[in-house]
């Protein structure tokens, strides 16, 4: 369940995407969103500097909510947000 | 990212011709550049062989006829607004790293998604 605390998002499932690649990033992203409840959120890491873009045209297009990208040591962390 | 306006037309060039052909690698830059003297927004995408002309150090070598290098038209683009992206999977299928350190300043990383969402959204695609 998504938790938000103190204005701090707390995701109910994580995505380990570090070492892999365009499109695998998205890919898996597209999978693991069914696995959390309309209107949880879903955390994905990420070091593709790719994916920093793609993340945000995957759920543009999804229709699902990019609630936040954040630099983190050496990648990315994005919070999705599932819509539908 | 520069701020767009919803209602600036857009052009997007797809460069896939790489430095064997360097008679193919002026266009999309000088088009691009023409566009942003019209209002018109402009992004060069390399895709495929054409990461090859991005990769830091290679554009001072390429010269045609009386042009300038390409280096000195790649910065006339930038200069002017022309967005420039590189596709991770081009870099890697070439022996590249997927790091923006390997091409020319001012590129940026980026992936198939955004390919498609950028052929959705502008005006018009022209590939070369």
């Amino acid at each position: 369940m998504t938790v938000e605390e103190k204005g701090v998002m707390r995701p109910s499932r994580t995505l380990d995407c570090i070492g892999l690649y365009c499109p695998e990033p998205v890919f898996r992203t597209r999978e693991e969103i069914s696995s959390v409840a309309v209107g949880e959120v879903l955390e994905i890491l990420a070091d593709d500097p790719a994916s920093e873009s793609d993340i945000r045209s995957w759920a543009k297009h999804a229709g699902h909510e990019l609630v936040s990208t954040e630099r983190v040591d050496g990648g990315f962390r994005f919070l999705v947000r599932r819509l539908a | 990212m520069m701020e767009r306006d919803e209602m600036t037309k857009k052009i997007l060039y797809v460069q896939t011709s790489g430095p064997d052909t360097p008679e193919r690698l002026y266009a999309p830059f000088v088009l691009a550049s023409t566009a942003r003297a019209m209002g018109i927004d402009a992004t060069v995408y390399f895709l495929a062989k054409g990461i090859l002309g991005a990769v830091k150090g290679v554009p001072e070598t390429i010269k045609m006829g009386s042009f300038p290098s390409l280096k000195v038209v790649m910065d006339q683009a930038a200069k002017a607004g022309v967005q420039m992206m590189v596709c991770t999977q081009s870099a890697q299928l070439w022996g590249k790293k997927a790091q923006p350190d390997e091409f020319e300043d001012g590129t940026k990383i980026v992936g198939a998604a955004t390919l498609n969402d950028l052929a959705l959204e502008y005006d018009a695609v022209l590939t070369f």
